[in-house]
């Protein structure tokens, strides 16, 4: 079938985005709606000694001001810990916290409104070193660390010939999704509020609306509006709960719609970390033991550092065999801002850093970088560092194999390094290649439930496939038509837009809704057929179990018998059904089962960098992937292409400054993302290795390109160069003038890992609670 | 002085009367004065292209700009196209918005009324553009999801398909 299952079925919501019709969260409108706006710290670090709304609330056209006085609600809501106050509660903890909201007739009217509202600040100092927060006195009464977690396996102290080390150092990257954050809320007639709003997650935001408003869950009423990219950044509630309020203040409906420079201010960014890590390998290049300490800095409320953390600590093995490792990191909470879900979630971090060491490990012992790759490479059946065995296919070795099986680009460079603003003159330009390997977790994690719920109904041939799963961009409303047409036989196929009628399908994030909600339209459709074919086996007499569906045909004993489309004229056939990922656990459980499944994913950089002035420029970058099952080849190449770019995004130009507590880019002016010129040629392959207990044997395919490309990027630069390059961002500077330690590289007495110490992961410390207030209610986050 | 202003402004084939602040941006008043949603607001500083139109300003040579950057109150009597007048003859989708469906160049899709508009453009320009000549034509345009290479090959696939059915 050209529109099922391993078709490259065009998106259904493309004609009306193509043509510039399709409805955006910024495009909302209602009759005599009000414009609200939100009134943001500009310190870091404050206590409010007063806020007077007064004047405010007397300017003509102002409907509502709101404070945290005026929260009807619990004033705090939060992926995790809870800990965020809707509105600053005395004390401001970053630059850009909210600490008031208005309504007004219009957007210049609210804009006075903000400016009339009176707050004194009396500073604090801010403070803005994860390093020093960690111990420091609290910032907040849940304290400084949001998690802390230790482990080791084996014997940590095993050593090989030789030992490399070295501390790496990941910025602070900003989804820049290109469609700034907006909704539309309104007061409904049962008293309850209805929100229509670009998210990832719209039961998370009915669960956090509802707090603050004190309403039940049934009288919070959120639907998803046009989404203009995600990639993590609205996984948290930013203007959600504002809207609701000033919605229900006013008996109104409010449009919240944020600029580009307030995005930067209010969603979470990806952490920005520092990585210390020590590989000891033999001398065939065979990893004795790790050694890591991670440290992440969540800013000034928690989001989802609790789960990030683990995420970064664990995979600092990479793709590889570790017996023997010692592993800690801690999230911190400080003055900066508020850090969470970013595409990759914690694992770029540690792919960067173990990357860096596997190469740095190859060069000390004058290996080939894929060669120390190969013979490190995990298999199906290893156990991981954190006990887990890899039970599913593990194509590590097939992924290196396949990329390294990608031709070189030919032939002289097209463009010079740097891009739009500056291009090299020529003369001190140098190619540079480089190889990164990496494993993604798949799904949430840790215990969190990963869950989706969808009705499926057939009718004359035309399927109504609805969900919660919010689509950003990244093509699921294709992949739910495609799962209809292939095992429904449909012929027209309408995705819903999601709402909270239905249950929830937990984020679109973790690279995990053609996992969950997938399989859930999948089962879905699957009890829709069967009910269809029970009722042409009695109304032909046969037995249901002779009949399949084909190609929209109704086959008996392989013979077409009747059309779907006019199988069981004018009647609908109605199916909800439920998935949910077999039960994951916390870090260091006896059940060793912390992770739904993985992705591999290998690449191979080449660059050209003018050394003097420290320009590069990305000329091809080769993938091989361990996707599953291809679902839609286009849309695959879209998901890796697009991982690619914005891991070259943060290996290369991509940084949030932030200094003293304050954001000094918040703009596209100053914060760049790669533009057409910037983007390599990317070659894309896969490995297609069917994951067990999934439809199609499919799997996530989001995140993994963009963990790899940070490495690769770095490595190749690295090859350019001969410099160590220890961070990301690497910028002009680092490369003209050398800035970064090079790795430590020791030669060791070998000492083979104690025999009784050879087995079985130990916590070393009891980690805190971590899960919060969503996982007892069986929906959070963990990626 | 008032700070309004009044003039015409023809916007895909229509002409409207507006009222607008001086400060306002052409991009505000098609938006939130006209109605007219096809441009976006991606940044508002003109470093993402999500508002990208073609517009005559009253100079007689229309081009690709970004409508955020405009003081509406200078393209007074000017001629405005948006994403809406970009089609084929009988309403259908043109040979650059079919390319875009066919080579997965949308995914959110909200740069892709800006991608359409300055491709158009350069297609009426360059029938047989170079990798680097499309990139030169669509650095302005910032695209987050699709990392560029489908866009590339969409641009490519319509000048294909044009340069054929006019062979």
């Amino acid at each position: 079938m050209t529109s099922g299952v391993g078709s490259s079925l065009r998106r259904p919501d493309g004609p009306a985005k193509v043509r510039g019709e399709f409805s955006y969260a910024g495009d909302l409108a209602a009759e005599g709606m009000l414009v609200g706006g939100t009134l943001r710290s500009p310190h870091p670090h404050a206590r409010i000694t007063r806020i007077d709304p007064t004047a405010a609330r007397a300017l003509p056209g102002v409907h509502a001001v709101l404070t945290a006085d005026d929260v009807p609600g619990d004033l705090h809501f939060g992926l995790t810990l809870r800990d965020e106050p809707v509105l600053a509660d005395g004390v401001v903890r970053y630059a850009g916290e909210p600490v008031a909201v208005v309504a007004a007739v219009d957007a210049a009217t609210a804009r006075r409104a903000l400016r009339a509202i009176v707050v004194d600040y009396q500073p604090l100092p801010a403070l803005t070193d994860p390093e020093a927060a960690r111990d420091a006195p609290p910032l907040h009464p849940d304290g400084n660390v949001y998690r802390h977690v230790s482990y080791s396996c084996g014997d940590p102290d095993a050593r090989g010939v030789v030992t490399v080390e070295n501390t790496y150092r990941i910025g602070m990257q900003d989804p820049a999704f290109l469609a700034p954050e907006a909704g539309l809320a309104w007061p409904t007639a049962d008293g309850g509020v209805a929100l229509d709003v670009a998210t990832q997650w719209l039961h998370s935001d009915q669960r956090q609306i509802g707090w603050a408003t004190g309403l039940p869950p049934e009288k919070v009423h959120v639907r998803l509006a046009g989404v203009g990219g995600a990639f993590g950044g609205r996984e948290d509630v930013t203007l959600q709960v504002h809207a609701c309020l000033l919605a229900l203040a006013t008996g109104r409906p409010v449009k919240v719609e944020y600029t580009r420079e307030e995005s930067f201010l209010a969603h979470r960014q990806r952490h920005p970390g520092a990585i210390w890590l020590r590989h000891s390998a033999d001398a065939d290049g065979r990893i004795v033991s790790v050694e890591g300490r991670v440290l992440l800095d969540g800013g000034a409320y928690a989001s989802t550092s609790p789960v990030v953390i683990t995420n970064t600590v664990t995979l600092l093995q990479g793709p590889y065999r570790v017996d023997n490792g010692r592993f800690e990191g801690w999230s911190v909470r400080t003055n900066n801002p508020s850090c969470g879900a970013m595409r990759g979630f914690g694992v770029p971090q540690a792919a960067f850093a173990h990357e860096s060491q596997l190469d740095a490990l190859a060069a000390a012992l004058g290996l080939d970088p894929l060669e120390i790759r190969l013979r490190n490479a995990l298999q199906r059946g290893d156990v991981a560092t954190f006990g887990q065995r890899f039970d599913a296919p593990t194509p590590v070795r097939e992924v290196i194999e396949g990329v390294a099986a990608i031709p070189l680009p030919e032939g002289p460079a097209r463009k010079a390094p740097g891009g739009v603003g500056r291009s090299a003159e020529g003369g001190a330009i140098r190619r540079g290649v480089g190889y990164a390997v990496t494993i993604k977790n798949l799904a949430f994690s840790e215990g969190h439930v990963d869950e989706s719920t969808a009705e499926v109904s057939l009718c004359d041939g035309h399927a109504t496939v609805h969900t919660a799963c919010a689509e950003v961009g990244q093509g699921f409303v294709t992949v739910a038509e495609q799962v209809a047409r292939t095992v429904l036989g449909a012929t027209t196929v309408e995705v819903t837009q999601p709402d909270t009628l239905i249950a929830s399908a937990g984020s679109t994030s973790a690279s995990r809704q053609t996992m969950a909600s997938g399989t859930a339209v999948h089962r879905a459709c699957v009890a829709v057929r069967d009910r269809l074919l029970a009722r042409v086996a009695r109304a032909h007499g046969l037995d249901a179990a002779g009949l399949t569906v084909a190609d929209g045909v109704v086959c008996a004993a392989g013979r077409p018998l009747t059309t779907v489309a006019e199988a069981a004229p004018g009647q609908t056939i109605r199916a909800t059904e439920h998935f949910q990922h077999p039960d994951t656990h916390p870090l260091g459980s006896p059940e060793a089962r912390m992770y739904v499944g993985f992705g591999f994913s290998a690449q191979r950089a080449v660059v050209d960098v003018d050394v003097e002035l420290g320009l590069v420029s990305v000329v091809q970058i080769a993938s091989c992937q361990d996707v599953g099952t291809v679902i839609n080849p286009t849309q695959l190449l879209g998901q890796i292409e697009g991982g690619i770019v914005q891991g070259m995004g943060l290996a290369l130009m991509e940084e949030v400054v932030v200094a003293d507590g304050l954001i000094s880019n918040p703009d596209f002016q100053d914060y760049l993302i790669p533009t057409i010129v910037d983007a390599p040629e990317i070659v894309s392959t896969y490995v297609t290795d069917p994951e067990p207990g999934m439809p199609h044997g499919w799997k996530g395919v989001g995140e993994p390109p963009l963990c790899t490309a940070v490495p690769v990027v770095a490595a190749a630069v690295r090859a350019a160069t001969g410099l160590p390059l220890p961070a990301v961002p690497i910028k002009p500077e680092h490369i003209a003038l050398g800035i970064g330690a090079a790795p430590t590289v020791t030669w060791t007495t070998p000492r083979p890992a104690a025999p009784d110490r050879a087995s079985g992961v130990v916590v070393d410390e009891e980690p805190q609670d971590a899960l919060g207030t969503m996982a007892e209610e069986g929906a959070s986050p963990g990626h | 002085m008032s700070d309004e202003v009044e003039f015409s402004l023809t916007v895909d084939g229509t002409a409207h009367q507006v009222t607008a602040r001086w400060s306002e941006s052409l991009l505000t008043v098609l938006r939130d004065r006209l109605g007219v949603r096809g441009p976006k607001t991606g940044c508002a500083h003109g470093r993402c292209g999500a508002c990208a139109v073609r517009a005559d300003l009253g100079d007689g040579e229309p081009h690709v700009l970004c409508a955020c950057l405009v003081p509406a109150a200078t393209a007074a009597g000017g001629i405005v196209d948006t994403i809406a007048s970009i089609g084929g003859p009988d309403g259908e989708l043109s040979d650059v918005q079919e390319a875009f469906l066919a080579e997965g160049a949308v995914q959110c899709g909200i740069c892709t009324a800006g991608f359409v508009t300055a491709a158009t453009e350069l297609l009426a320009d360059n029938p047989d553009p170079s990798r680097t000549e499309i990139e030169q034509a669509l650095y302005g345009n910032l695209c987050r999801c699709t990392g560029y290479g489908r866009i590339v090959a969409a641009v490519e696939t319509a000048a294909r398909t044009r340069r054929e059915a006019t062979r």
